[in-house]
């Protein structure tokens, strides 16, 4: 079957991209194994400019935070773009749960729905770090690209060490997206059941 | 300073005071919005640890006469306690405005379904100030829009308490002749007029619904959010709030109205059970604290409501009231350190006006406040224009405004705002919204979006380094793309431009 062809594809994140060529660099060989989102980055809750540019996870409710990057419309997106492996649902019984590895798990069920292929994702099966995002844009390390909330970082720790803080923090949210994946069955059941 | 008298407080609800009563409780749960957030706003729940750090070994070391002692273990501990209460603190008083916004919304459907008149939420706001207190409250106390202390953690214990309380601070003649009432006591004089005279079915009116199968989407309310959340020692996320603490009822009959006001008795102040802890007053006129061990408390059965998994109002706050103190009374003891809460808390004035911020000469501050202010006011008036609407504006008045307007608009003015300083009666404090009626019916031919956007432009100009970002046109998606709603609860067409589905 032929793969669908778009132009200028908006998608919240990495591997989560429709067609070849429509990751943030654009050498991506074809759909999920783009590398960064190609949505107007935007910070939160109903500041994206267009359908399927929200993500999910910050703000919103229960309902919201089971389809990431599948907003009707602008302005009706939940969070902000992009979604990094260390953000979590923060909201019904899904909540401490992967963002970003939910927002995969829709593209792929949509293109597999569609009988259409996809690759892997680049930085993994967990979503993209935050020095990822910042390697990827040649922005200076530590540069924050999480998005909105008051709570403070969801990547990291109160060591005192700075190296062994970021150790810790990474280990954190691998041992989140670890359980995440293990829970994924039971996270797509509960948005069944609150749709 | 005067405490301004809300309402008072019948002596019995009848069918014929109904209205007035319902009035009353909408009134008492718009007026601890301002209050807790007035609190929320003054704390800096997430500052530079290494900063912090810093400056607390300093601070040890410059105490200590012996400078070979090594205090960076407890320096760390030191953070540690800062961060994690400062965060903490303000994640249970976020988690309980979230739910005064749903008791706010709870009351208005029993108004709107029984006496059919919608909530004048803007005629409230027009008699809210600082400082307040919930006349017909027996006995009476003063309600402040101040920074986060443990005096503001007691107002809210006592706003919260689901037992009648003594204030030992009013004259003791006084006490003795006094009855005492609760929050939860005005809900059950109501529930109780419900049962006997108003069984329904009501015809129905607009009111927010919960969502249903099959019904439109009705994103209005969600328990927890990126605000509620809080971390423990481990940087493990803690949520503040339960899922299943329940979120809006559709009120039909008097079975819905006597659930929707449950609710809102369970999740506030608690019921009065066996097995809770409730206000009780020390010798030093302050409330008694939870005893606290390892940085923890150990909470009750009847602390929780009937789920057993969320904490009521009065719950949350006299956690915080009780690790405030004791972590206080810990820095206290610690030679060279501050007070606790000056680490983290913000110097904002108690009940501050923008008559103050007038007369500071701060032009951009007096802009900024009557930015939160109109700010604050446009969200009731799309709160309240919901009560007319279908629900199809409703999803539009949440999701282009209501959402935005809490999340970013109001909580950006409330943030930015502390970074203006000014100096009243000698003392320099930093500055807050004050939560003042702003008169958009003072310029009948200017809509009070317009209004916003207006004020916006004008502090944009008047810091164009803080707030100069306002009126770049990559920045539409804030005030100007807010819905467009009148003073008479018209909405305009299409505002903002928003696409049809599926384009």
């Amino acid at each position: 079957m032929e793969e669908i062809q778009v132009n200028n594809e908006l998608h919240v994140c990495m591997g989560i991209n429709s067609c070849k060529g429509m990751g943030y660099s654009g050498t991506n060989d074809c759909a999920g194994k783009g590398d960064c989102a190609t949505a107007v980055v935007h910070p939160c809750h109903t500041l994206n400019e267009c359908k399927g540019q929200g993500a999910c996870g910050i703000f919103g409710t229960t309902e919201e935070f089971c389809h990431p990057g599948e907003n009707d419309c602008r302005y009706q997106g939940s969070c902000g773009v992009p979604i990094l492996d260390s953000r979590f649902i923060s909201q019904g019984p899904n909540k401490g749960r992967s963002v970003w590895q939910l927002a995969r798990k829709r593209f792929e069920e949509k293109r597999i729905a569609a009988h259409q292929p996809f690759g892997a994702a680049p930085a993994g099966i967990y979503g993209p770090s935050n020095d990822f995002i910042n390697k990827l844009k040649n922005q200076p390390a530590g540069t924050d690209n999480s998005s909105c909330g008051q709570s403070g970082s969801r990547s990291c720790s109160y060591i005192a060490d700075p190296i062994a803080r970021k150790a810790a923090a990474e280990l954190r949210v691998l041992a989140v997206n670890i359980e995440s994946g293990v829970m994924m069955d039971e996270t797509l059941t509960t948005c069944k059941n609150v749709e | 300073m005067i405490a301004t008298k809300l309402f008072e407080l019948p002596e019995q609800v009848t069918p014929e005071n109904f209205e007035d009563v319902m009035v009353q409780a909408i009134t008492l749960e718009l007026a601890t919005i301002p209050t807790y957030l007035s609190t929320y706003y003054s704390i800096n729940r997430a500052q530079n640890q290494d900063v912090l750090y810093a400056k607390i070994l300093a601070q040890l070391k410059a105490a200590s006469l012996n400078s070979e002692i090594d205090f960076s273990s407890l320096a760390q501990e030191l953070k540690l306690d800062v961060l994690l209460y400062s965060n903490k603190s303000a994640a249970l008083v976020m988690s309980v405005v979230i739910e005064e916004m749903l008791h706010l919304a709870l009351a208005s459907n029993v108004k709107q379904a029984i006496c059919q008149i919608p909530p004048d939420l803007m005629a409230i706001g027009k008699v809210l100030s600082f400082p307040t207190q919930l006349d017909g409250h027996i006995p009476e106390f003063q309600i402040n829009a101040a920074k986060l202390s443990l005096e503001q953690l007691t107002t809210f214990l006592q706003i919260e308490s689901p037992e009648p309380f003594v204030d030992p601070n009013s004259p003791p003649l006084m006490r003795s002749i006094v009855k005492y009432q609760t929050i939860g006591k005005l809900y059950d004089q109501i529930i109780e007029c419900i049962k006997e005279h108003f069984p329904g079915p009501y015809t129905q009116q607009p009111q927010l619904l919960p969502p249903e199968p099959k019904a439109p989407p009705r994103p209005f309310y969600g328990q927890n959010s990126s605000n509620t959340v809080h971390y423990d020692k481990d940087h493990n996320p803690i949520f503040a709030n339960a899922d299943d603490s329940g979120g809006l009822v559709g009120v039909y009959d008097s079975v819905s109205a006597i659930e929707a006001l449950g609710r809102i008795q369970e999740q506030g102040e608690g019921k009065s059970k066996d097995n809770q802890h409730i206000l009780e007053w020390g010798p030093d006129k302050m409330p008694v604290p939870m005893p606290v061990v390892d940085g923890k408390v150990e909470f009750w059965e009847g602390d929780y409501d009937d789920s057993g998994k969320e904490l009521a109002h009065f719950a949350k706050f006299l956690e915080a009231y009780s690790l405030g103190g004791y972590y206080q009374k810990k820095f206290k003891g610690i030679a060279g350190l501050d007070d606790f809460f000056s680490y983290f808390v913000y110097d904002t004035a108690a009940n501050a006006t923008q008559a103050d911020y007038d007369h500071s000469g701060n032009n951009a501050l007096a802009l900024c406040n009557k930015l939160g202010n109109a700010t604050f006011a446009y969200i009731l008036l799309m709160i309240e224009t919901c009560y007319y609407k279908d629900e199809s504006t409703q999803f539009d008045l949440f999701m282009y405004g209501i959402h935005k307007s809490m999340i970013w608009l109001l909580s950006g003015v409330g943030n930015q705002i502390k970074d203006y300083n000014y100096t009243k009666d000698g003392k320099a404090y930093r500055g807050s919204v004050t939560w003042e009626h702003y008169p958009f019916e003072d310029k009948p031919g200017i809509s009070p979006k317009q209004q916003l956007i207006d004020l916006m432009t004008s502090l944009a100009k008047a810091d164009s380094t803080n707030w100069g970002w306002a009126i770049k046109a990559e920045y539409a998606n804030y005030w100007p793309a807010l819905p467009d709603v009148s003073l008479d609860h018209n909405v305009g067409p299409n505002v903002p431009n928003i696409p049809l589905k599926n384009n």
